[in-house]
């Protein structure tokens, strides 16, 4: 073996030793924090301190937090809430602050979670990690709340498939960097196309898809600036003057979608396909302007949070499903359903409103 | 309009160039949009203008924005105020914060950077602790007073386009910030005053009242242009609403002529300017390039433009010389 031949190997078996300690290091801290509910079982917490961190801030979040308040009340157990409101520095920030103040668990919405592995391992050295909303599957936590994105995607495009036969069609999005946001995204294509279920499959945002009697002419983010996701879509209507539908995954996108087109003559000529529940898209579910819209549970995910943090503190392992999953799933709204969804959402706003002058 | 000519000459170049390339870029509806954005804008660029021509800067443009479009929705829907109480409150509450930071900067001695830096995260932080992170919306009324910047106007022999109603008050704002400058000793006393303080000051010129006044002119712009934007787009989240608007307010006004040393005003250059920047990011949108590569493409374009109308100048005022040597 020549000396080269050496160093390489050398470097080869170094580099798997790391990557099978990488691995193992993962599972292990899975395992530390299960013995420390265990722990927690033997002697448990008399009053828990839990915390519900958000990947932004939305009406969504509000909702959450109202569920996260309405929990810990039931429960007895303080519970701080953090919305990060200047992306991912402002959330490691949020999290690292945390855990200097010494909170039993943290839910967490992780914004880019394949790039937050650290902080995602600190938690889980120092505290107790799920993840909420948005999954990272890679980091050691112990469960996951919320719907699969890719499932509710795709729940938006059967929604489009159904009310629209073919044609051109566009998408708005706020931002494509969360792994929520391209998997939503990716969801709705396969389910507008009629593809096959694949979570893994990925079509690039800049390309033309024509497949199955519809053209999805391209992908538009915008930053979250309303200016900006407003003129994208007043744009590409003068670029493709043959849209027949539109999709808005973010809450923002489609109730802009619906403002644009209100604006400009074009309510129920170019149809919309939407995502959450802006009060202009209830509106136009019950005009008949828009098709529908598919709304995620956010109270839920505030109150299955902290339920569950709070569980782990008393030594309960129980609320984890055996695929570290729980499962709240999406709903299609439609003009059926939409007064019965509006009432009970008014009453769960008000909620949040008030837990947020807590 | 000499000053203008490079900015001009960029602007005439990306819209000749997106309109053979670009499809239906010469639509009344396109251009309809465009004149509505560049409208909406203005107000903000002509606003961080005034502030530039005195030797300042505000970077507080897109926070009071904010504060601004989110407080409208919030006392006309949530708490049920008029139109007619809402609308003066919120300009006096605009022209109140540039008299604050007009005052700090010219009594304290406090540097504008600072100043309006500080600016920038207070009046966010008020619009999110005043709603509670709760986005604000008109929630499908108001569309009376809405129509300040929805109403459009027909013009004859222009088939689909309407002008929108926003480019009554730029124009207005527009022509008396030309004749201030152009015209009536005020104008040209800040224009001294920018130039250098020191000298204005000993030469009389009350150069801290004008420094003021040029705030409060800023902030009251950017509070109407808050609203205006708010009643453009119905609703409003305020933890991003107006992010980074001052960076396109003072690109614009620096496009358009005004030197960042102050003392250079060019009212027709910063429209221009404004206009620019928002062609450019439709331009991006119609020739089908992809937003992924907006901010790459503006950026590219604008320097090659700045650098462009540089280089021209040089050459021209090194052919002046040539030739006025010559002629000696």
């Amino acid at each position: 073996m020549s000396m080269k031949q050496a160093l390489l190997s050398s470097l080869v078996l170094a580099a798997s030793t790391l990557g099978i300690a990488g691995i193992a290091s993962q599972g292990d801290l899975v395992a530390n924090q299960k013995a420390r509910i265990a722990e927690f079982a033997k002697q448990p917490k008399s009053r828990a301190h839990v915390a519900f961190v958000s990947n932004g801030v939305a009406d969504f979040w509000t909702i959450a937090k109202a569920g996260a308040i309405a929990a810990g009340k039931e429960l007895g157990c303080d519970v701080t809430v953090e919305f990060p409101g200047g992306g991912l520095s402002d959330q490691k920030r949020m999290l690292e602050d945390l855990l200097i103040r010494g909170v039993d668990g943290i839910s967490v919405s992780p914004i880019d979670p394949k790039n937050q592995v650290e902080v995602l391992t600190l938690i889980a050295e120092k505290s107790l990690l799920i993840t909420n909303d948005s999954d990272a599957p890679a980091a050691p936590r112990l469960c996951y709340i919320g719907m699969d994105n890719y499932i509710a995607g795709r729940m938006c495009g059967e929604l489009a498939r159904d009310g629209c036969k073919g044609g051109e069609v566009a998408i708005f999005i706020g931002r494509l960097e969360q792994d929520n946001a391209k998997r939503r995204r990716q969801g709705f294509i396969d389910g507008l196309l009629g593809r096959s279920s694949d979570p893994t499959r990925y079509d690039e945002p800049s390309k033309v898809i024509s497949e199955s009697g519809y053209t999805i002419v391209g992908t538009w983010t915008d930053s979250f600036d309303r200016a900006k996701a407003k003129a994208n879509i007043e744009d590409v209507m003068i670029k493709h003057p043959k849209l027949a539908l539109v999709t808005g995954l973010f809450e923002y996108n489609s109730t802009l979608a619906v403002e644009v087109f209100k604006q400009s003559g074009k309510s129920g000529k170019i149809l919309i396909a939407a995502f959450d529940e802006g009060a202009d898209v209830i509106e136009g579910i019950r005009k008949g302007t828009v098709l529908g819209t598919v709304v995620q549970d956010p109270y839920g995910y505030g109150h299955e949070s902290v339920k569950m943090l709070h569980a782990f503190t008393k030594g309960d392992f129980s609320m984890v499903p055996s695929d570290g999953i729980l499962s709240i799933p999406a709903r299609v709204i439609k003009k059926d359903n939409v007064d019965a969804f509006w009432t009970d959402l008014k009453a769960k706003l008000e909620a949040g409103k008030a837990a947020t002058k807590v | 309009m000499k000053k203008s000519l490079g900015i001009i000459t960029l602007f005439l170049a990306i819209c000749i160039f997106t309109s053979i390339y670009g499809e239906g870029f010469l639509s009344g509806y396109n251009l309809m949009n465009l004149t509505q954005r560049t409208a909406l804008f203005s107000i903000l660029a002509l606003g961080a203008g005034v502030v530039i021509v005195a030797g300042g800067i505000d970077l507080s443009i897109g926070s009071v924005v904010c504060l601004t479009g989110i407080m409208t929705p919030w006392l006309l829907v949530e708490h049920g105020w008029s139109p007619w109480s809402v609308i003066p409150l919120v300009l006096t509450m605009s022209a109140a914060i540039g008299l604050f930071h007009g005052l700090l900067i010219t009594r304290l001695r406090l540097q504008p950077f600072l100043v309006t830096l500080c600016g920038l995260l207070l009046y966010r932080g008020i619009a999110r602790w005043m709603t509670g992170d709760q986005s604000q919306g008109f929630q499908g009324g108001f569309e009376d007073v809405r129509s300040i910047a929805l109403g459009r106007f027909e013009i004859p022999f222009l088939g689909d386009y309407r002008l929108p109603a926003t480019v009554i008050p730029v124009l207005v704002i527009a022509l008396l910030m030309g004749f201030c400058f152009s015209r009536t000793v005020w104008g040209r006393w800040l224009l001294a005053t920018g130039r250098n303080e020191s000298a204005a000051r000993y030469s009389g010129v009350p150069t801290a009242w004008l420094t003021t006044g040029a705030y409060v002119v800023c902030s009251l712009l950017a509070g109407f242009g808050g609203m205006l934007f708010i009643f453009d787009t119905g609703s409003a989240q305020p933890s991003d609403f107006g992010n980074f608007y001052e960076l396109y307010a003072i690109a614009a006004a620096v496009l358009g002529g005004c030197s960042l040393r102050g003392g250079e005003a060019n009212v027709l250059g910063i429209l221009v300017g404004t206009a620019t920047l928002l062609v450019l990011r439709t331009a991006i949108i119609l020739l089908g390039l992809g937003s992924q590569l907006e901010f790459a493409v503006i950026g590219g374009v604008l320097l090659l433009g700045i650098a462009t109308d540089e280089l021209v100048r040089r050459y021209s005022a090194r052919r002046a010389d040539r030739v006025s040597r010559v002629s000696h």
